[in-house]
């Protein structure tokens, strides 16, 4: 199955590139026009059926267990058939989208693959419960109001907001997958190749976020949206917040916990982007390698714990402030030193010393020694990629350059046990 | 390689121009006619009064100054946007205060809004202010995140620390927050890291209330504060100055201005306390709580107990030079200057 994906994936970024993106063009240009006017607008001829190779691909698939959304996969003209668009129909009003089916839910929303009846492109539809004694909660609120405001390519995009009585429901472009589940369909890691893109458009993502001073806080695979020719969007601004203030006392109790920085886990509240960049940095090792970089903890101590087997317990002399740290208990730790990292992760001993070497500054105990997504992104591990992809305009794909596409993902004979893997339910 | 302060100023400016662009894209205030909010009937008293609450509300919830500044350009954009009838504008405010935490605070910070209305002492039900939270995101179409003067405040601080680290111990510029800031020098000694920050910060807020003020945006409205300390703290101040006014793209005559303005208001805040709360003011024993609402806090009176001769030389230097108006004989300068300044006899400097 995996072979199949990556086959189509190839076909799709290769042959089909130009073709798709003058139909994006020509989409986004709609969009823009739907939003001044709700008058009547041309048909989106753009927006017919696909060649069906690719598509019937995929719907032979058979459909996932916990999360269908695979199972349906169509593409933008999927619904043109059975749901006529009408441009009549509004923005913000919930009889303008249809939702298809359920792709996953966690504890304060549900998300819907669905289809907006105006345009006839696959949506996706976050529907948030409003508890009554406390409004909107305040992650929407969040998302809502930064994702007006940032504008990149590898951030997703809010189309629309549908605020009801009884519900609100945020409407975000459709994504064809996650990182999580990509990751789950390829066990054994990703192809190298696949994993610098991915890492550099994840990079490309952060700079933009921390350049305007704002912290995402809860990077993890499931967050990071994947189209099918293997573009990376961050979503889920729930916990984001701008930093604008240098010195606030910022919650700790942010990012899921494997994926959460020493720093924090220590109590540290001042943290600033060095916390997102070693998120990225545990995501990279899960490409890299399949599996979560310091998975299982489930509580600070003991994801500390796992941490300091890796990189070694700090000292004052490694780490200036960290016994003044509120959870740094030294008397709890059992002395343990600073480990080769491709002695952890044995990928990379299959690899070039640059991938290592740039892991291990995104993983730097010291969040002031951490590298920051600017530095990273000029790292000679992303040397082997052509140049003009530092160049881009914030809008523009990296898959926009010549030659870069995704490579296929070999099927790798190290198999996980299941149990490592991530299943979470989750958009 | 370049040195990492040029790195870090060009951070800056990026950060600065997207601070601008923001604000260039939701920047709304309401125009007043006849004392009144135009199509409302709200009077610029009422104004003022509700400003005053909110900040007082900030403080009592334990918000910092971010959120208020938000929760004002909330209340400013919806206020220009509908017709507001005078009955609902406290509410109004509160729910754009709690708008703004909800996005500006952390989740422990917040509380919930039930207890929010009760130690606020108002009348309102929760369901008012959910009923009000939806008219303003729906009006606002959610599109709330803006740069407020405070961010301003915050990043020509940045900026000047980065750009004139000399500036650092003269003026007390440093915060140890600020990531490539340089090593505290001698002057920080005296002064909690961050504390000029903070205290620019605090004028902004008061600023906010006057509505003459309130029309111009928050970027001409900090730089016009920060402006007015340099003068005074500086004898460098005009070519730093300059640097700032064009990276932040302010309209000059638009700044000058709103610079008079601002310089009046918080002379007329100084004049209405008790005299001699300006000769015991000293700003490095004044613990940061109670500075928040002080309005003495004008390091130009407040260093050193009293203004000296040489500070008012170089503000009226200063004004000079932005008007290009010809030198005049100093001495009288100092003498209008002392009478603008203070209706008390000199007395001598506080004695501790």
């Amino acid at each position: 199955m995996e072979g199949l994906l990556s086959c189509w994936v190839r076909i799709c970024c290769g042959e089909e590139e130009e073709e798709e993106e003058e139909e994006r063009k020509e989409e986004e240009i709609k969009m823009k026009s739907f939003k001044t006017s709700c008058s009547s607008l041309p048909l989106a001829e753009a927006d017919g059926p696909r060649p069906a190779f690719w598509f019937s691909t995929l719907q032979a698939r058979p459909p996932r267990q916990q999360r269908g959304r695979r199972s349906s996969e169509g593409g933008d003209g999927e619904g043109d058939g059975v749901f006529p668009w009408n441009p009549g129909l509004r923005f913000g009003s919930s009889h303008s989208y249809l939702s298809l089916e359920r792709l996953g839910g966690g504890a304060s929303a549900v998300v819907y693959k669905g289809v907006s009846r105006i345009n006839g492109r696959l949506v996706a539809l976050k529907e948030i419960r409003v508890k009554s004694e406390e409004g909107v909660p305040f992650t929407a609120i969040r998302e809502a109001s930064l994702l007006k405001a940032l504008k990149h390519a590898n951030i997703v995009v809010l189309h629309d907001i549908i605020h009801t009585r009884e519900t609100l429901t945020l409407v975000f472009e459709y994504m064809q997958t996650d990182l999580g589940q990509y990751l789950s369909e390829h066990p054994g890691g990703l192809n190298s190749h696949n994993v610098r893109l991915l890492l550099l458009q994840l990079l490309r993502g952060l700079l933009f976020l921390h350049s305007l001073k704002i912290l995402h806080r809860d990077l993890k695979p499931q967050n990071l949206l994947l189209s099918f020719r293997g573009e990376l969007k961050i979503a889920d601004f729930g916990l984001a917040r701008s930093q604008s203030v240098p010195g606030l006392v910022l919650s700790s109790q942010v990012v899921t916990l494997w994926y959460r920085p020493p720093d924090v886990l220590l109590g540290n509240t001042e943290y600033c982007s060095s916390l997102d960049v070693w998120s990225a940095g545990c995501i990279f090792v899960e490409m890299l390698q399949g599996a979560p970089a310091f998975p299982g903890a489930s509580d600070q101590s003991a994801q500390l714990q796992h941490i300091w087997t890796v990189l070694g317990v700090p000292s004052e002399l490694s780490w200036p402030g960290v016994t003044q740290l509120p959870h740094f208990h030294p008397e709890r730790l059992p002395p343990s030193r600073p480990k080769k990292l491709h002695n952890v992760w044995k990928r990379l001993q299959q690899l070039p010393g640059k991938t290592e070497d740039l892991l291990s500054q995104m993983l730097k105990l010291r969040p002031s020694e951490r590298i920051s997504a600017q530095e990273a992104l000029k790292h000679h591990y992303f040397h082997t990629l052509p140049p003009p992809i530092m160049h881009l305009g914030d809008t523009t794909s990296i898959f926009k350059v010549p030659g870069v596409r995704l490579e296929a993902e070999v099927r790798a004979g190290r198999k996980l046990r299941p149990s490592v893997l991530h299943s979470a339910p989750y958009w | 390689m370049k040195s990492p302060g040029a790195a870090e100023s060009r951070r800056l400016v990026v950060l600065l121009e997207a601070a601008l662009l923001r604000e260039a894209r939701l920047w709304k205030v309401p125009l007043f006619k006849n004392g009144c909010i135009q199509g409302a009937d709200v009077s610029s008293s009422q104004y003022q009064e509700i400003i005053f609450w909110l900040g007082e509300m900030n403080r009592l919830f334990h918000f910092c100054p971010e959120t208020f500044a938000l929760g004002v350009c909330v209340l400013n954009r919806l206020l220009s946007t509908v017709k507001a009838q005078p009955k609902y504008l406290k509410c109004i405010a509160f729910t754009s205060l709690v708008l703004a935490a909800k996005i500006n605070e952390e989740d422990e910070v917040i509380g919930s809004v039930q207890d929010l209305v009760v130690q606020s002492g108002c009348s309102f039900s929760t369901a008012e202010i959910l009923r009000m939270e939806r008219i303003i995101l729906d009006k606002l179409q959610w599109d709330l995140y803006t740069a407020t003067a405070v961010d301003f405040i915050h990043i020509f601080h940045a900026l000047l620390v980065s750009g004139h680290p000399h500036l650092v111990p003269s003026i007390g510029l440093g915060s140890a927050s600020d990531p490539g800031s340089p090593a505290a020098g001698p002057g920080l000694q005296k002064r909690p890291a961050g504390l000029q920050a903070a205290l620019w910060t605090r004028q902004v807020q008061h600023c906010m209330a006057c509505h003459q003020l309130w029309q111009f945006k928050g970027s001409t409205l900090a730089l016009a504060i920060i402006t007015l300390e340099l003068e005074v703290l500086t004898p460098d101040w005009f070519s730093v100055f300059t640097n700032l006014l064009k990276k932040a793209q302010v309209d000059s005559g638009e700044f000058i201005h709103c610079k008079e303005m601002v310089d009046e208001y918080l002379q007329s805040l100084e004049f209405s306390l008790p005299p001699n709360a300006v000769y015991i003011f000293n700003s490095a024993l004044i613990p940061d709580q109670q500075r928040a609402w002080n309005p003495t806090l004008r390091l130009r009176r407040g260093r050193g107990g009293f203004a000296q001769q040489g500070d008012t030389d170089e503000f009226y230097d200063g004004f000079r030079c932005l008007y290009s108006e010809e030198t005049t004989q100093q001495g009288n300068n100092v003498d209008s200057q002392q009478k603008n300044v203070s209706p008390c006899p000199p007395l001598h400097p506080a004695l501790n």
